[in-house]
């Protein structure tokens, strides 16, 4: 599946992460719309990449594509800026979200903070905060 | 027999120490609580120090303190609860004869200190994942557990706010205490929202400071003429570290392996402890802490903590130096609480204060967002 890509570069003064290493193919999959986590052969999943497999020890294990739904699994609504950039976005929600595949992730909710419960459906769309990334944001599907 | 005995115990200044930087907080605590131990800096022969702003900080206290060829060195990195940590190194140590007098120390300029480091290009390889998300740490990543145990349990606010309550009435009768005016429930519940559900008075608060404990072997202990509180059990683990998506289960921490493994190695149980110092970085740790340690049932912390369970006179005395919630909490709480427990032990205090009878304390450090769990029992010996 690919979701949509929001241009948010002349927007966005906040953190920006910089590929490298094992992480490289997910930052770079985001730029289409691509949300990957990496299930090896003996049945593992990860989030985020890593160049070894947290189950068998296999050695970079291959990535898959996820179709970008899942649940929120905790989150929390912070009224005090965690990061520069963050001081006009209060309150805003971060989440624990659970992808259907399993793994999970920490991310922004786009969603007012009133609307938000545990085990809300959410579905991924990506925010493109610089020109090498975009950054998984969640809304309610 | 050979369990390490915390011979000696100290601060430094606490609150603000504008004219100090870590180091010099770390090594004034250090000579104060040789001082309270009857030794000197030429006894020492280790030093295990976590927490402090800088590279192999181990090596830099000693060199600071001109130590003379010290055998052990110690600078195991695992957040406020490295202390409880090193109480089992420190003692398999001393079991080998590797070590006879050992400070484990800690010290911060957290409060007027300069802050961290806010590069927007996020270069490490986890981080990139976090910081992007803005969350507020480390009060969001307590928060997020802290939900999902609402959710799981019905826990509630309420409940959260009667640790902060409970505490704070141990705080009262602190002359070191920073925050020592009665709260209510309604106080916690209408303070300032950090992040939801936590509230300003869920969370600790940020200070300047330094603590140390002087661990010696057995021998050493008879010939200082030290009341004998010894390390009687220890355990630690860790569950995750940066990013709070990989802790396997947020509702239960690693308390639930490290408090069954430390109390089964010092042969008690619950009905022996007498009194619990436990990590309160935010009212959740306690929370869960005490449900992880089996003080009670699994999600039935809320109850537990109601009608002053853990205030003074109630039936677990608890934090019983105001905790890093009304106290101090210079960034590595867990040396505060082996100092606490070590002088509740002695019977340093009077009245109120002091918890009668007390022979056995459960402490336990959480270090991290969660991430590493370290209990200790102490014992005083007879």
């Amino acid at each position: 599946m690919t979701a949509a890509v929001l241009d948010r570069r002349d927007e966005w003064d906040g953190p920006v992460p910089v590929p490298s290493g094992s992480n490289a193919p997910f930052w770079e999959a985001t730029l289409d719309g691509e949300l990957l986590y990496q299930r090896c052969s003996c049945g593992t999943k990860q989030l985020y990449p890593r160049a070894v497999c947290s189950g068998c020890g296999a050695v970079d294990p291959p990535f898959e594509s996820s179709d970008g739904l899942g649940t929120v699994h905790s989150y929390t609504v912070c009224h005090a800026p965690g990061e520069p950039g963050f001081d006009t976005r209060t309150p805003y929600v971060v989440a624990v979200v659970e992808l259907l595949e399993g793994p999970r992730l920490l991310a922004l909710l786009d969603v007012d903070a009133d609307a938000v419960t545990v085990e809300m459906p959410v579905e991924v769309v990506f925010w493109r905060v610089s020109d090498v990334a975009a950054i998984p944001v969640f809304v309610p599907r | 027999m050979t369990e390490p005995i915390l011979a000696g115990v100290a601060e430094s200044d606490l609150g603000e120490t504008p004219d100090r930087n870590w180091l010099d907080n770390a090594a004034i605590a250090t000579v104060r609580a040789l001082d309270d131990a009857g030794c000197t800096l030429s006894d020492v022969d280790g030093v295990a120090v976590a927490g402090g702003r800088d590279y192999m900080q181990a090596l830099l206290l000693a060199e600071y303190l001109a130590l003379d060829e010290p055998t052990f060195l110690e600078g195991t990195e695992i957040g406020g609860s490295s202390f409880e940590a090193f109480c089992g190194h420190v003692g398999d140590a001393m079991a080998q004869g590797r070590v006879d007098v050992a400070v484990i120390a800690y010290g911060s300029t957290s409060k007027t200190g300069p802050g961290r480091s806010r590069e927007l290009k996020v270069t490490h390889p986890i981080e990139g994942f976090v910081r992007p998300t803005g969350l507020f740490r480390p009060p969001g990543a307590y928060a997020l557990a802290a939900r999902r145990h609402m959710h799981e349990y019905g826990t509630t606010k309420a409940d959260l706010a009667e640790i902060a309550v409970s505490t704070r009435e141990w705080a009262a009768m602190n002359p070191k205490a920073a925050m020592r005016e009665p709260i209510t429930v309604d106080d916690v519940l209408e303070s300032r929202p950090i992040a939801d559900p936590l509230t300003l008075l869920d969370c600790c608060l940020v200070s300047d400071g330094g603590g140390a404990v002087v661990l010696v072997s057995e021998s050493k202990a008879t010939e200082l003429g030290v009341p004998p509180i010894a390390v009687a059990g220890v355990a630690s683990t860790m569950t995750h570290r940066q990013d709070m998506s990989e802790m396997p289960d947020l509702t239960t921490t690693g308390a639930a392996v490290t408090g069954s493994k430390a109390f089964t190695e010092a042969g008690i149980d619950h009905d022996d402890v007498d009194l619990a110092q436990i990590y309160d970085s935010f009212t959740y740790t306690v929370l869960v802490t005490l449900e992880d340690l089996g003080f009670c049932e699994k999600g039935e912390g809320g109850s537990f903590v109601a009608d002053g369970t853990t205030a003074p006179g109630g039936e677990l005395p608890m934090n019983t130096q105001g905790g890093g919630l009304s106290y101090c909490h210079p960034g590595h709480f867990g040396v505060f609480l082996l100092i606490e427990a070590v002088r509740q032990l002695r019977g340093d205090y009077t009245g109120d204060r002091q918890v009668n009878d007390a022979e056995v304390c459960v402490v336990h450090g959480t270090g991290g967002v969660l991430s590493s769990s370290s209990t200790v029992v102490l014992r005083r010996e007879t």
